[in-house]
């Protein structure tokens, strides 16, 4: 049973939503996908809140399909002439449409997983609540004379799927990202921290402040540093930033058709060779703590652990239901999450094994540069320092990276315990991304930056 | 070609910068008179039912807007079709100031007893904020507009052209395409866009908006026949504030050939050598260096710090010192912000706080006079500028969205006197041509850049030669914009456009374009990114 607080449907009113859809479909099959939940945030900037909202929104989105004929219709428009009327627009548009030779009959009923990533701290936060989080920076930013910017984002509801084949799933989840960044008043320093979640609970909004603030003050005075390839330390959010864009490699088309990294020079794909250092293991897993995703996809594919990479080898690639069709195999979808392992080493241990390296707090304007490697360029941002000798000697400026994220895989040499970051350059709660600290040898930072 | 004036040219007269494109526009006003629809009756309603709810929470000021946004999507990959969709949302947004604070509540619920609930929550949300270090606002006065409508100049409604017809020329696009020995793959879409909006504010303006906008795309993969390798080439395909007539102008079945052998050629093209090159940039690849560099820079929010912990702040800053004084670029350099351009994304009649749209000089003859602005923001430098109105720069994505500073069109202004790109081309001795735009990264105040592109031609003593691949260069902002040396003549000025500029916490996407001429840089750090 859903408590009456829980944002978006419950799961009777999200059925009794498809199933109303579904009736006026003509179509010889047909899909819903629902979409409900509020949006919440509270933003600071100079040491104060300057905006905080609250959107409350269902989406519904039909598919309708006549042979191979398939359009889709989405509104957020709930009366029932509004409903129907969405339904005969998408009918009317896959009748129209070229056949789409990939289609695949939508799926009968599925056995789904059950995993709770719905946590009420999270879904139940009041305005009140995030504005008292957000005045632990304001206070702590005033009494350190620098200026306090940050964001509490939040996302609460649930989502669900039927298809005139009697298949229906539903999943609700909260998800929570408290950002913050601290820049002294002349302009000289900035220092970034932030947390992400499902649970309101496990973030740590007095810690985010004090980190925040010890980053903005040990990063004054920065001096300059010639660009090259250094040892670096990532911190976990400077690691996730990066290996988000390692999500969706794992896809067998892409790879088969010779437009991968993964593809191999002759034909055929890298799977079952070891590509990374061996301490690289990369799964999905719907239900990891607190980073709990859906246990099927828009589609109404079960969605279960996979293990992406172990011990540096390529185990297996997800396949498209059109894809696992053509090739004989059954279908996997990507992972909606993304859950790396690591090792036993703390930041300081990093640092002590040293000798000369570039500690790394976060990325910025990560982009793809060139895909036959994996390469991306991208900037550092609100704290880098560099190490000396086991020991950080002081801070520098900032750097442009280029960088195969597949070479950094293999040049691992330390990972620290994995954790649960703020991935998106916009701390906007994103698809889960668990990574840990990681050391790399000879990451190459090709320019300097006079950001700050 | 694209600088056309739109309906409204208020040109202010700081520079001489504006006066490029500053003429009447009267055609266009005329057209609009006649066709810009008025506000539905029962949207007026509640949207007048909205702003009694939010005075009557404490509110000294507020705005509601009413959206519906619609689009249509076809996609297709060579001969079969990947998606065609349609979507519609609508709903209602509040924006409530109470003493210093702004609180936003937004629903698509619009029966009257949830548009009222929206927005007294969003009045009660700006109090409960209102208790953490209050501050007090000052928004520069705007004339009152009681009817005002606009809609966007267009020729032909894309909602009118049957899916069958744009599948058809994505097809007949893809099978140019195919026919080019070496190309694999082809993608190419036909995004259709159209967006009602009814905009009151406390201060008694009602306006009704009605924004047309196209966004094609294409793509060509060429791979080895060993798989050894692969290239692509997306074609330079601006999103547009156009009607389907823009589709039509593209005559993407005759120049997909070209695309497809430029994807093949860039296989077996040579890597340029890393060093030092002039740089001959095409406006299908310059707006985009433009945005980053010069457009994101110039918002005022990112010099006062709001955006310190996403977008980032801008070397632009703080205005008191670089207003009137930083050099960012050459004598050539004339940047005019505006939401006036016909054809441009951001282009429209009136901003979210019911400020006309107007164009205005933001670099005059390389030196920076003047940012973005809104309401709030405009008092910030008026004691500098002298300008007591804001630009006219809020907007928010939708109806679930804050309004906050949005960029508008920012231009690069061409070179009065008339300059073909040959002739900007043969003052080359050793360079390279770029078009399109390919890869893009800045850091958070905007100063180091790197840029890839689609196209690279070697420059060779004033000849475009061979091809080049994996090229990007890599520059300082204020260094880039003063090695501009030559600029083309209105004949050479495009617009470029993103649909998905992304700004703000929550994120938010805006429509913005970019006119430039071609552009030739000295002296250019270039990179091989294999």
């Amino acid at each position: 049973m859903q408590s009456s607080t829980r944002k978006g449907l419950s799961l009777e009113e999200s059925r009794a939503l498809c199933n109303k859809v579904l009736s006026y479909s003509k179509a010889d099959h047909a899909r819903v996908n629902v979409d409900a939940g509020v949006h919440l945030f509270t933003r600071t900037a100079i040491n104060r809140v300057t905006t905080a909202g609250a959107t409350e929104d269902v989406d519904v989105r039909i598919i309708s399909v006549f042979g191979k004929r398939v359009a889709s219709t989405v509104t957020n428009r709930l009366d029932d002439a509004s409903l129907e009327r969405a339904v005969r627009d998408c009918e009317a548009l896959a009748k129209l449409s070229p056949e789409d030779p990939e289609y695949m009959p939508e799926l009968g009923e599925q056995k789904y997983s059950d995993v709770n990533a719905y946590y009420p701290s999270t879904g139940d936060l009041t305005t009140e609540a995030r504005a008292r989080a957000a005045s632990f920076a304001v206070k702590s930013a005033d009494a350190a004379k620098v200026m306090a910017s940050g964001f509490i984002d939040v996302s609460a509801g649930a989502n669900a799927v039927a298809t005139s084949n009697r298949l229906f799933g539903y999943h609700s989840g909260t998800g929570v990202a408290s950002t913050l960044t601290m820049r002294t008043l002349d302009g000289d320093s900035s220092g970034w921290a932030g947390d992400e979640g499902a649970d309101w609970s496990t973030i740590e909004s007095e810690r985010i402040a004090a980190d925040a603030l010890r980053k903005c003050q040990d990063w004054r005075g920065k001096t300059s540093l010639d660009p090259g390839k250094y040892d670096v330390i990532l911190e976990p959010a400077a690691a996730g930033m990066l290996m988000l864009r390692m999500m969706n490699v794992f896809d067998a088309r892409q790879a088969e058709e010779g437009r991968s990294f993964l593809s191999k020079p002759g034909g055929g794909t890298m799977l079952n060779e070891k590509l990374f250092d061996e301490r690289v293991t990369i799964i999905s897993d719907p239900m990891e703590k607190n980073a709990e995703t859906s246990t099927f996809t828009g589609g109404g594919l079960p969605a279960s652990r996979e293990t992406w990479v172990e011990k540096g080898v390529l185990k297996t690639l997800s396949y498209s239901r059109f894809w696992a069709d053509r090739k004989g195999v059954p279908p996997k979808p990507p992972g909606l999450n993304f859950v790396m392992s690591g090792g036993m080493a703390s930041i300081d241990d990093m640092v002590r094994e040293t000798r000369r390296g570039v500690l790394i707090t976060r990325f910025w304007y990560v982009r793809p540069l060139n895909p036959r490697i994996a390469s991306f360029t991208g900037l550092t941002r609100d704290g880098t320092f560099l190490i000396e000798n086991g020991r950080i000697s002081r801070p520098v400026t900032n750097f442009r990276f280029n960088q195969s994220l597949s070479e950094m895989l293999a040049n691992v040499q330390m990972l620290g315990s994995p954790t649960r970051v703020c991935a998106s350059e916009s701390s906007t709660v994103g698809p889960p991304i668990v990574v840990p600290a990681l050391k790399v040898k000879d990451f190459f930072l090709s320019s300097v930056s006079d950001a700050i | 070609m694209e600088n056309n004036p739109g309906r409204r040219d208020f040109v202010k007269t700081l520079g001489a910068a504006g006066a490029v494109i500053a003429t009447t526009g009267w055609e266009a006003l005329a057209w609009q008179a006649k066709t810009a629809p008025g506000p539905d009756a029962a949207e007026r309603t509640l949207v007048l039912l909205a702003l009694d709810a939010v005075k009557s929470a404490g509110a000294n000021y507020a705005d509601v807007r009413i959206t519906r946004g619609n689009q249509e999507s076809v996609s297709t990959r060579e001969r079969q079709i990947t998606g065609v969709s349609k979507s519609e949302t609508y709903g209602i947004g509040i924006r409530a100031l109470v003493g210093g604070s702004w609180g936003f509540a937004a629903t698509h619920d619009l029966r009257r007893d949830s548009v009222v609930k929206t927005a007294r929550e969003a009045a009660s949300i700006a109090a409960a904020n209102n208790k953490v270090n209050p501050v007090r606002i000052n928004l520069s006065p705007v004339k009152k507009v009681a009817d005002g409508r606009w809609i966007t100049p267009h020729e032909i409604d894309p909602f009118t052209i049957p899916i069958e017809q744009k599948a058809q020329l994505l097809f007949q696009t893809n099978e140019e395409a195919l026919r080019v020995k070496g190309v694999r793959f082809v993608t190419s879409s036909i995004t259709s866009i159209k967006e009602s909006r009814l905009l009151g504010t406390t201060d008694g303006s009602i306006i009704q908006q009605t924004y047309i906008r196209l966004g094609p795309n294409v793509n060509v993969t060429a791979v080895k026949d060993d798989n050894s390798d692969f290239e692509t080439r997306s074609a330079a395909l601006s999103p547009m504030g156009k009607g389907w007539e823009y589709i039509i102008s593209l005559q993407m079945q005759e120049t997909a050939q070209r695309w497809a052998e430029e994807a093949v050629m860039k296989l077996s093209a040579p890597p340029a050598e890393p060093g030092i090159w002039d740089l001959v940039l095409h406006p299908s690849h310059l707006w985009l260096t433009i945005h980053e560099s010069l457009a994101h820079p110039t918002e005022l929010d990112r010099a006062m710090n709001y955006e310190a912990n996403y977008a980032g702040t801008t070397f632009l800053a703080p205005p008191e010192k670089v207003l009137r004084k930083f050099k960012v670029g050459s004598e050539l350099l004339n940047i005019v912000g505006n939401r006036t351009e016909t054809g441009a994304c951001a282009t429209t009649g009136w901003d979210d706080e019911a400020v006309p749209a107007q164009s205005w000089p933001i670099i005059d003859k390389g030196v920076l006079v003047n940012y973005q602005t809104t309401r709030e923001m405009a008092d910030w430098i008026s004691g500098i500028t002298k300008i007591k109105d804001s630009q006219g720069c809020s907007y928010g994505e939708d109806w679930s969205s804050i309004p906050f500073p949005r960029m508008p069109n920012v231009s690069l202004q061409p070179n009065p006197r008339e300059v073909r790109e040959e002739e900007v081309i043969a003052a080359t001795k050793h360079g390279i041509f770029i078009e399109g735009d390919g890869s893009y990264s800045i850091d958070q105040q905007r100063y180091n850049f790197q840029f890839g592109g689609q196209a690279f031609w070697e420059i060779k003593d004033g000849k475009r030669t061979r091809m080049l691949r994996n090229v990007a260069y890599q520059a300082r902002t204020p260094e880039f914009w003063n090695s501009l040396d030559m600029i083309g003549g209105k004949s050479t000025y495009k617009l470029g456009s993103a649909l998905s500029d992304a700004k703000g916490q929550p994120v938010q996407l805006n429509a913005v374009s970019h006119g430039c001429p071609v552009a030739l840089f000295r002296n250019i750090n270039i990179l091989n990114t294999a």
